[in-house]
């Protein structure tokens, strides 16, 4: 065939620079470590967020609210608690840990399927220096951040409820935002790995009906689980939620011990194996 | 001087279909290089690897004198991408926009802001810095596109299908905004399946078809080395044909020759006295056209397929 010019020279492709790695990804991980770039993706989800916030706002302040009415007033004074304990006092570390939860796993399910699929907000951000890590990784630290936000907005509602139903017991219930911070990043990245999974929006409710769902009710945040069988209560033990609720009831209570720190070392353990599949499995997503 | 896109045997499988079949072409720092093909050609999965954004599946690719496989952050800040489908962020304004796309390349603060009003101003949207992207019209979003693609001064700006779904107005504006980057000596690389896109803005490109480069060199090179300088395109009914065919088919000789593409006769290389003679067998001038051969024939010769379908 005719050539022009640009007929290209044949010299071998130069060897990798040393110390270089394809796309940085380590051999026995399987992905490159997330760079300073995170807080990049990080600030865009904020941005966004903050753009829309009154409409983000109202429903953390007003879905307590109604179930303290409805769980802690309306069935609350159909129960019966060991102690002194009133039904709603009950509920607080609950509550507290369940609505942070369906923040982050709303955001890192829905959210992410927008960014990743419908609006190409991943793609955009792929031929920027961000690697797909990064984009993962800053994902899940918002999903985790919305966690938070939404716990630090349940806390000023109990605060305010307190002087009549003593929800607040101790200056400790401070430390529910980053126990939600944490539980977020959890379920986040288990919410990222299996939005990876997603071809469809429609898949997405799949991971809330038989994940999200059955911990909200076996968390231990609505009834104390000692009252179902055995195996239902190791079943729960491996549930993150469950975790969270126990880590609030001792923040919230004041009433804290070595029990407390060993969920917040259970949550950080299996954060870090939820993350990294996080990284793996949306990492095969969006290079293709 | 290197150049500023090199690749070789480039190869991008998707399991085992071949997307791009091992091509080889080198882009000069400052030229304006197109891709022409149409869909399906390997026009994007060529892009993707030169942006880093997939793996190379073989053969050798460097931009910028970087291997993409191991310098990928380092090349990914020196491009500006503009791809197929826009994907501003919905939520943000236009000029929020550009400062979070800013933030990725570690621009600070002050200098993006400068670049920010540069580029709108550029793109001739200033007066739009602060609306909402679903107020922007498609013409509009595209060049807040490449605005969004220059903010971090790349030396390689890459352009996927540009103009396609744009009316002929909103397409011109951007052709004009185009050349005003080439002039600065940006090294554009733009990928089209409009001949005429190709043919106005690239000074020399690359034709692709089923992942394969048919041929590269400058457009008029082409069309000369294929084509020749004029064509005559017939739209005939069966009789017509059979009495043109009876007319020309003795007289092509060695230099013309005849393609027959769905219901067009494309008559090639043919002196000027046989265009008249044809015109007066057919006798409806408006179903002869006697003109200039460009990239399309250049498609049509190489492949017996036309650009768009
Ligand atoms: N991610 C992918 N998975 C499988 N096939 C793909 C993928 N991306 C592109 N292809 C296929 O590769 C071929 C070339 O596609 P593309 O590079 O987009 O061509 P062009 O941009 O020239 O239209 C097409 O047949 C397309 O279907
Ligand atoms: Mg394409």
């Amino acid at each position: 065939m005719a050539t022009t010019t640009s007929t290209p020279t044949t010299e071998a492709p130069p060897e990798p620079p040393s110390g270089r790695r394809r796309g940085g990804v380590l051999p026995w991980l399987g992905v490159a470590v997330p760079g300073r770039r995170t807080y990049r993706v990080w600030q865009r989800n904020r941005d966004v967020f903050f753009q829309l916030w009154r409409a983000e706002l109202m429903p953390p302040l007003v879905e307590p609210v109604i179930m303290f009415v409805a769980l802690g007033l309306g069935l609350g004074t159909y129960v019966e608690l060991t102690g002194d304990t009133e039904y709603i006092q009950y509920l607080g570390p609950g509550v507290l840990a369940m609505f942070p939860m369906f923040a982050s796993v709303f955001e890192s399910l829905f959210g992410a399927y927008f960014r990743m699929d419908q609006h190409g907000t991943y793609a955009a951000i792929l031929s920027t220096p961000a690697r797909p890590e990064e984009i993962i990784a800053g994902d899940a630290a918002w999903a985790a951040t919305r966690g938070a936000i939404n716990a630090a907005l349940i806390l000023v509602v109990m605060v305010a409820l307190t002087p009549v139903y003593g929800l607040i017991e101790s200056p400790l219930a401070l430390l529910t935002i980053p126990a939600a911070f944490v539980l977020g990043a959890v379920l986040g990245s288990l919410g990222l790995a299996y939005t990876s999974q997603a071809r469809s929006i429609s898949q997405l409710t799949y991971f809330f009906s038989l994940f999200v769902l059955p911990m909200f009710w076996f968390s231990g945040g609505f009834f104390p689980l000692e009252s179902l069988p055995g195996w239902a209560t190791a079943v729960a033990w491996f549930t993150p939620l469950l975790h969270a609720v126990e880590l609030n009831r001792g923040l919230v209570t004041g009433d804290i011990g070595w029990a407390h720190l060993g969920h917040l070392a259970w949550l950080v353990a299996v954060f870090f194996p939820a993350f990294w599949l996080a990284l793996w499995t949306m990492r095969r997503r969006l290079v293709e | 001087m290197p150049a500023m896109i090199e690749a070789h045997g480039l190869v991008k499988t998707f399991g085992d279909f071949r997307a791009v079949d091992g091509i080889d072409f080198r882009v000069e720092a400052g030229e304006f290089f197109g891709m022409l093909g149409p869909n399906g050609a390997g026009k994007t999965s060529t892009i993707r690897m030169i942006s880093c954004v997939v793996p190379i599946t073989a053969g050798a690719l460097q931009v910028d004198g970087l291997d993409v496989r191991y310098e990928d952050r380092a090349i990914k800040a020196r491009l500006g991408v503009v791809p197929q489908d826009d994907n501003l962020d919905q939520d943000l304004s236009v000029r929020k926009n550009l400062e979070v796309y800013a933030r990725y390349y570690d621009v600070p603060k002050r200098l993006a802001r400068e670049r920010i009003d540069e580029g709108l101003e550029l793109m001739q949207l200033q007066d739009r810095a602060d609306e909402r992207i679903s107020a922007l019209s498609g013409g509009m979003k595209r060049r807040l596109v490449v605005a969004r693609a220059l903010v971090n001064e790349p030396r390689l700006l890459i352009l996927d299908e540009p103009t396609t779904g744009l009316d002929p107005q909103a397409r011109h504006l951007v052709w004009r905004k185009l050349r005003l980057l080439r002039e600065r000596g940006v090294t554009i690389l733009l990928t089209t399946h409009y001949m005429d896109e190709a043919e106005h803005l690239c000074d020399r490109l690359i034709v692709m078809d089923h992942g394969r480069a048919l041929d590269d060199g400058r457009p008029r090179t082409l069309i000369e080395r294929y084509v020749g300088r004029d064509v005559l395109e017939l739209h005939l009914n069966d009789e017509e044909r059979a009495r043109v065919r009876a007319y020309l088919d003795p007289r092509l000789g060695e230099s013309a020759r005849v393609e027959q593409i769905e219901d067009v006769t494309y008559v090639y290389g043919l002196g000027q006295e046989h265009a008249r003679e044809v015109e007066e067998l057919v006798g409806d001038h408006y179903r002869v056209i006697d003109r200039r051969a460009n990239l399309e024939d250049v498609f049509l010769t190489l492949t017996g397929r036309a650009l768009v379908e």
